[in-house]
């Protein structure tokens, strides 16, 4: 008599070691893994990209999801001309630019806590140390300040300033991403840091 | 123009503050099933453009989904349904108008133009034609086979021999 073989189980870190250009060739036959995979990989800097754009956590959540949805349905029109990571980087930030022009100013911040390391940052540890200007300033306190001022931006001078100062992008990468020269990258980042800095006048010892 | 300013070190100092910035704990545990469950579920990715949405379906279905999409729209051409409905109903319910002559209308007439005039018969000169609300009265008497009055213009047949 003959015994049903059992059903294989997928395994679910089969595709962690694949290349990029793997896992994007596989996702696009309708292979979900892979896409899985893609997402795992991608998702820290997507989030965190949407979210230092709109100081709130529940609206990066929507959009990061909406922006990788995206993606997959439009896998078949990725030629392949940059890395998907860039060309994903692309939807995020014109799903993200797209969605602060609608809402326009109206900011609702909900900020993400700080993680325990903040506390330990020499950097941080001496912006809150007797040496700044203003003095006693929490953390809390210097991350909502510092959100408001960011938020006082326009947004493609808040998007060169997130994506080169907070997450290291190349002022390359980023003229590729927002589809525009190094030059304008380079301007609009001296532009905003100037802008901050007045905002901030009185938290930053100049 | 320098990126390397020394006047952004504490700018740049107070940035890294923002990389500290969290989620909550377990969030990107769960990320990615949340996405794939979307896509399996086949949702549209949110605010997508209009020509996106609409491409890959019926019109049918397209119409539909535009109108859950804005209530308003439908409101309108509801609207816009009954009140054409509307005249309708009163355009049909009024009496038929005599219809206004175009040269009524105008302050010209067959009398005051002299080729109008000489198109236009007058009043004298309808007395014997038909019209369309009189009874049809024809000029010329109706000739016959078999009438009297024979037309001069043919002779009837004969079917005897030649000389008889």
């Amino acid at each position: 008599m003959l015994m049903p073989e059992p059903a294989t189980i997928p395994d679910a870190n089969a595709n962690a070691g694949m290349l990029e250009g793997d896992l994007v060739r596989h996702a696009r036959h309708g292979d979900l893994r892979a896409y899985d995979e893609l997402v795992k990989r991608y998702q820290e800097r997507i989030y965190a990209t949407i979210y230092h754009m709109t100081s709130n956590h529940e609206d990066a959540n929507d959009l990061a999801q909406e922006s990788f949805i995206k993606a997959y349905s439009a896998l078949k029109s990725f030629k392949g001309g940059s890395s998907f990571y860039t060309w994903l980087y692309r939807i995020a930030v014109n799903k993200t630019i797209n969605f602060l022009k609608q809402r326009k100013n109206k900011h609702h911040i909900s900020l993400d806590d700080l993680d325990f390391n903040a506390e330990h940052d020499p950097d941080l540890v001496a912006l809150v140390s007797d040496k700044t200007p203003q003095r006693n300033v929490s953390l809390g306190e210097l991350q909502k300040k510092l959100n408001e001022a960011l938020l006082k931006l326009s947004e493609p001078h808040r998007m060169v300033v997130v994506l080169h100062d907070v997450q290291g992008v190349s002022h390359e990468e980023i003229a590729d991403i927002l589809g525009c020269n190094i030059g304008t990258v380079r301007s609009r980042l001296f532009y905003a840091r100037q802008q901050l800095q007045s905002y901030l006048a009185e938290y930053i010892k100049t | 123009m320098n990126e390397n300013n020394d006047n952004f070190h504490e700018l740049k100092r107070l940035l890294k503050l923002k990389q500290h910035e969290v989620p909550p704990p377990g969030y990107f545990s769960n990320f990615p099933g949340e996405v794939i469950s979307r896509i399996r579920a086949g949702e549209p990715a949110g605010s997508q453009d209009l020509a996106e949405q609409l491409r890959g379906t019926s019109w049918l279905e397209s119409l539909l989904r535009v109108f859950q999409a804005k209530p308003g729209v439908i409101g309108g051409v509801a609207t816009s349904l009954c009140l054409l409905l509307l005249i309708g109903v009163v355009l049909a319910d009024r009496p038929d108008q005599e219809p206004v002559g175009i040269l009524a209308s105008s302050e010209t007439t067959p009398e005051s133009t002299p080729a109008l005039a000489a198109a236009v018969p007058t009043s004298a000169d309808t007395s014997g034609i038909a019209v369309s609300t009189n009874p049809v009265v024809s000029l010329q008497p109706v000739a016959t086979l078999f009438s009297q009055q024979q037309n001069p213009l043919f002779q009837s047949a004969s079917f005897a021999p030649a000389g008889q």
